[in-house]
């Protein structure tokens, strides 16, 4: 399989007033075209700026301080260093090629706005070409099409959309639509650029199994149910096909049922849609359902990555072992992993999981371990292998 | 501790209130040290009277003997504005604890009792704050009759609603709070538990808030003396001085500005006490407000 | 809930309160003696001059309710009482300056809140930037401006200076003239709405010219609060979650910024306006004064320094209903702005 993704020697700094904290130290990732990776880990272990590096949007006072993250684009064929794009480039990206959805949905979405005026956005933003052919298609029918009074009245304003559609799908930015879309009178010429956008938009929920989609297109976020407003989120994701759909703990927030459902989306979108998906997550059941490869973190570095397969039999990571081991089961008594998170501001020299290891030894207080391959599509970073 | 030190640090590091600090430290020393500073002549009967050099309508221009200037009726301009440094000082600390002292008690007995005192407490404040407050702060020291005094009176009357009001809101929180619940559990007395307990936790916002409105205060004390209705003529009060002034705002014409320090002096130095106390607290509310996650 | 029953209700609520505010004013002047409180019967000249036969009528050493009682009645009939302040009936006296007060309260509003709105999403936007800092020492300065300070030198500068440039009072006299002559309709006493009704430019010109001092005199002052709550309701939107998805969706900052936040950020600020505009409709008194411009708060505040009691009252009811009406509008607009809120009251 060809890679998406090429993460190498990522390092992101947050400057705190306490300090220093390395939230991904050197990490060293690849998300292949069409998997679902999944990375496993507690809080603080660097899952979630991942995703957020990935996009270039780490928030202050986080700083991506080195390293390069390669995106290669099926469509252009080319190689983008992510890290060093143009910021309107790396526009040109988000929410187009790479898109991301995040873990608590009644927060992601603005109260303000319905869900169909939110999802139509981001088609009207990187689709508009499309769209513009589409209205042009209908005017031009009706331009065909039309007899009687009202047709021929409204004939020159039509050949101007016509004209104007024509324009904007040529291209999606051009001058004169965008004056005439800031004045106000104007601004009725384009409506069918919304029309179109929000004509897709419910074929986008109904491809969440959101069944009255229509209806609730032009309800607002707080109308709808949990469930709901994550599909919807999923929905606004995927409008423009990414390559690349990230899920920061999309089903943490849902309650268990819906999270069945959700789970059978995604892995529905993997099949249908040939997109990646990177799914973060704290739970490692969840990963073993809709994921094809999972990597384990820890303290901002990854300390596992192999197949799912390979994880769940063999996993070899202490940590990995570990937290396949906390898992609740009937009968058994609960087991808890000794010791506490790594401190952010001063963490434990070498790897940073030894004071937590049931089978430390001095080496692993003095270098970090680097990652080995131990089995066919299995890597680890341990001493023990 | 470190909270303290963290909102120390704040404090200096942000321009904007070190120069607040240092305006109202230098405001300071001008009240204490005014006697030095702007010292009253032999035989004056209150240093709180502006001493007079003549009694010529006419404002003089600022000389060897009048620093500033002299004011209309030929009062000295500077002792004016040094000794009303601790009149604003006064006029401001009066109303303040008072207003505060009556909003902590009515605003705790609305808050922690709740109920029938709660809604009447709170109708009252609601009838106070519906009307503005300058007309109601003239009206009050119209019927009293115009003098400092009154004009501390009636601005602590304007002033108690919304600090009543603002405890209360403080007091529903902290009423929750699980040792308020536990203090109660022990058999601690309503008021022991809202002296010991609640108060010192609820408090503070409201202490801040009251530093704050020291500003806005002698702003409003300028006003009401500026309008005739505080100190008497010849007082030192900035906001009296400046009403003084008035009648000088335009001079004749060809040198329109001939009288101007007798007008902008006084104003000026409202203008720097206010701002410093403005300024202070403008990042005093930057730092407190939990919105604004700490970095 | 249907809009026309909700509107309904909440005017039905000015009951309640106006009984509040009158009845604890009315009892205030319980302390003044019979004659001045007859004031309160008052509607004609000749009236102010038989106040024992004012008394005697309206039975003012009768009981405290069976005063208030009659007193109401007065009201509804129309009879505010007699203005010692302007010699004029109260009701009048309301009519006559609440345009003027009016026309100034309708020019600086929108001036603030727009001035506030824009400085304050700048601020918040470029956060701890030279922006952020200009703005709000702009802001503090403004708040810290004594206004009759300010008025002063406002009326030194360009009246004094620059020779009448931008005089004192609503309208030079050559307008006045023309004002109340028979070829001017004054249809609203509102001088600029009136001149341009009247399709007069010279009189617009004069009343546009009168008013920009003291507009620029409050606005100075007030633009403050806006500003300041802009800003910090901005940096609590701009913190939140849909941010982030905006930006993950790729839209530019400005959009981000405007579209976004800016929306979420309005909310709070569209209540104090409200009360802003109830504030400034109230009648400025310092700036209405040091510029001659007889509004309600120069009237106001007339009455109060002469203890005008029917005239104190007559404001105390205006301001009652305006209160009422400005926090209905705020309500109506609040559900315009946030669909999380319904017409009843109540968050969903």
């Amino acid at each position: 399989m060809k890679d998406l993704i090429r993460i190498r020697d990522l390092t992101v700094r947050f400057y705190t007033y306490e300090g220093v904290v390395y939230a991904i130290d050197d990490l060293d990732l690849d998300i292949r075209q069409g998997e679902t990776l999944g990375i496993v880990g507690e809080t603080g272990s660097g899952k979630s700026m991942t995703a957020l590096a990935i996009l270039r949007l780490i928030p202050y006072p986080g700083k991506i301080e080195s390293g390069s993250i390669v995106f290669c684009d099926k469509d252009s064929g080319g190689e983008l260093e992510l890290l060093k794009l143009r910021e309107d480039r790396m526009r040109a990206i988000r929410g187009n090629k790479i898109s991301m959805v995040f873990q608590e949905p009644g927060a992601a979405l603005n109260p303000v706005y319905t869900i169909g005026d939110q999802i139509s956005e981001v088609l009207l933003l990187h689709r508009r070409h499309e769209l513009a052919y589409r209205a042009k298609q209908r005017v031009d029918n009706l331009l065909s099409d039309g007899s009687g009074f009202a047709s021929a009245a409204k004939r020159p304003f039509r050949q101007w959309q016509s004209r104007l559609y024509h324009k904007i799908g040529e291209e999606p930015h051009a001058l004169e639509p965008r004056i005439l879309n800031r004045i106000p009178l104007f601004r009725r010429l384009l409506w069918r650029l919304k029309d179109e956008a929000a004509s897709l938009t419910v074929d986008m929920l109904k491809g969440v199994e959101i069944s009255d989609a229509a209806r609730v297109a032009i309800h607002y976020p707080h109308e709808l149910s949990g469930g709901m407003k994550q599909r919807a989120v999923i929905a606004m994701a995927l409008a423009c096909s990414p390559e690349l759909l990230i899920a920061d703990e999309p089903t943490t927030s849902l309650d268990v049922t819906i999270q069945a459902q959700m789970l059978e989306l995604f892995r529905r979108i993997k099949v249908d849609r040939g997109a990646s998906v990177l799914f973060i997550t704290h739970n490692l059941g969840v990963a073993s359902e809709v994921c094809d490869r999972v990597a384990v973190m820890y303290a901002g570095r990854l300390c596992e990555v192999g197949s799912v397969e390979e994880m769940f039999l063999h996993p070899s990571h202490p940590y990995t072992r570990a937290l396949l081991d906390a898992v609740p089961m009937p009968g058994k008594e609960l087991q808890t992993i000794p010791g506490a998170l790594a401190d952010a501001l001063n963490p434990p020299p070498g790897c940073r999981f030894h004071p937590r290891c049931p089978s430390a030894t001095p080496i692993c207080q003095q270098e970090r371990p680097k990652l080995k391959t131990v089995a066919k599509d299995h890597m680890v970073a341990c001493y023990l292998f | 501790m470190s909270d303290w030190k963290f909102m120390a640090r704040q404090l200096v590091k942000n321009p904007l209130s070190l120069a607040g600090l240092v305006i109202i430290a230098i405001f300071i020393i001008i009240a204490i040290f005014a006697p030095l500073i702007a010292p009253t002549p032999e035989g004056h009967r209150s240093p709180y009277m502006i001493p007079r050099d003549g009694y010529s309508a006419t404002p003089q221009p600022p000389s060897e003997e009048h620093i500033f200037g002299t004011t209309q009726g030929q009062y000295d301009i500077f002792y004016g504005v040094i000794w009303g440094t601790r009149s604003a000082f006064r006029v401001a600390l009066v109303v303040m604890s008072i207003t505060v002292l009556i909003g902590i008690v009515l605003g705790s007995l609305a808050g922690y009792f709740g109920g029938v005192i709660d809604e009447v407490i709170m109708r009252v404040t609601d009838i106070f704050l519906a009307f503005p407050a300058l007309i109601l702060a003239m009206a009050i020291v119209s019927a009293i009759g115009p003098s400092l005094k009154s004009v501390m009176i009636a601005l602590t009357v304007v002033w108690w609603p919304s600090y009543a009001r603002l405890i209360r809101g403080d007091i529903l929180q902290v009423r929750e709070e699980d040792y308020v619940e536990a203090a109660r559990g022990l058999g601690a007395s309503s008021a022991r538990v809202i002296v010991r307990h609640v108060l010192p936790n609820a408090i503070y916002p409201s202490l801040i808030m009251a530093s704050l409105d020291i500003g806005a205060v002698v702003l409003s004390a300028a006003a009401l003396s500026f309008l005739g209705l505080g100190a008497p003529e010849g007082y030192c009060d900035w906001g009296q001085m400046t009403e003084f002034a008035r009648n000088w705002m335009v001079g004749p014409p060809g040198d329109p500005f001939k009288y101007w320090y007798a007008v902008i002096t006084p104003g000026v130095f409202i203008l720097f006490f206010v701002l410093g106390w403005n300024l202070l607290g403008d990042a005093f509310r930057d730092i407190f407000d939990p919105r604004l996650a700490r970095r | 809930m249907e809009f026309r029953a909700y509107i309904i209700r909440r005017l039905l609520l000015l009951i309640p309160v106006l009984f509040g505010v009158t009845l604890f004013i009315f009892g205030i002047t319980m302390f003044f003696s019979p004659g001045q409180r007859a004031t309160l019967y008052v509607s004609s000249p000749q009236q102010m001059r038989d106040l024992p036969g004012i008394i005697e009528q309206y039975g003012l050493d009768r009981p405290f309710f069976v005063q208030y009682a009659t007193w109401i009645g007065q009201v509804f009939r129309g009879n505010l009482g007699w203005s010692t302040v302007v010699s004029m009936p109260v009701a009048k006296a309301i009519l006559h300056y609440l345009p003027a007060t009016l026309e100034l309260a309708l020019v600086a509003t929108p001036l603030i809140i727009l001035i506030g709105i824009f400085f304050g999403t700048k601020a918040a936007a470029q956060k701890d930037k030279p922006v952020d800092h200009a703005t709000r020492v702009m802001a503090i300065l403004g708040w810290s401006l004594p206004t009759f300070w300010l008025g002063l030198l406002l009326m030194m500068v360009f009246y004094g200076y620059f020779r009448g440039f931008l005089p004192p009072g609503r309208l030079s006299v050559q307008m006045e003239v023309v004002v109340n002559s028979v070829d001017f309709i004054r249809y609203t006493r509102i001088n600029t709405l009136d001149a341009i009704l009247n399709l007069n430019g010279p009189v617009l010109l004069d009343a546009l010219r009168h008013l920009i001092l003291p507009v620029i005199t409050i606005s100075t002052v007030n633009v403050a609060f806006i500003m300041r709550l802009m800003r910090s309701s901005m940096l609590e939107s701009l913190g939140k979650g849909y941010i982030l998805t905006a930006r993950a969706k790729g839209l530019d900052e400005r959009i981000v910024v405007n579209k976004h936040a800016r929306r979420n950020a309005l909310i709070p600020v569209i209540t104090v306006s409200g009360y802003l505009f109830a504030a400034l409709a109230g009648g400025a008194v310092i700036t209405e004064t040091i510029f001659s411009f007889k509004g309600m708060g120069w009237w106001a505040s007339q009455s109060a320094l002469r203890l005008d009691i029917p005239s104190v009252l007559g404001f105390a009811l205006f301001m009652a209903v305006l209160f009422v009406l400005v926090n209905l509008v705020v309500d109506i607009l609040y559900t315009r702005v946030d669909p999380r809120v319904r017409l009843g009251g109540g968050v969903q």
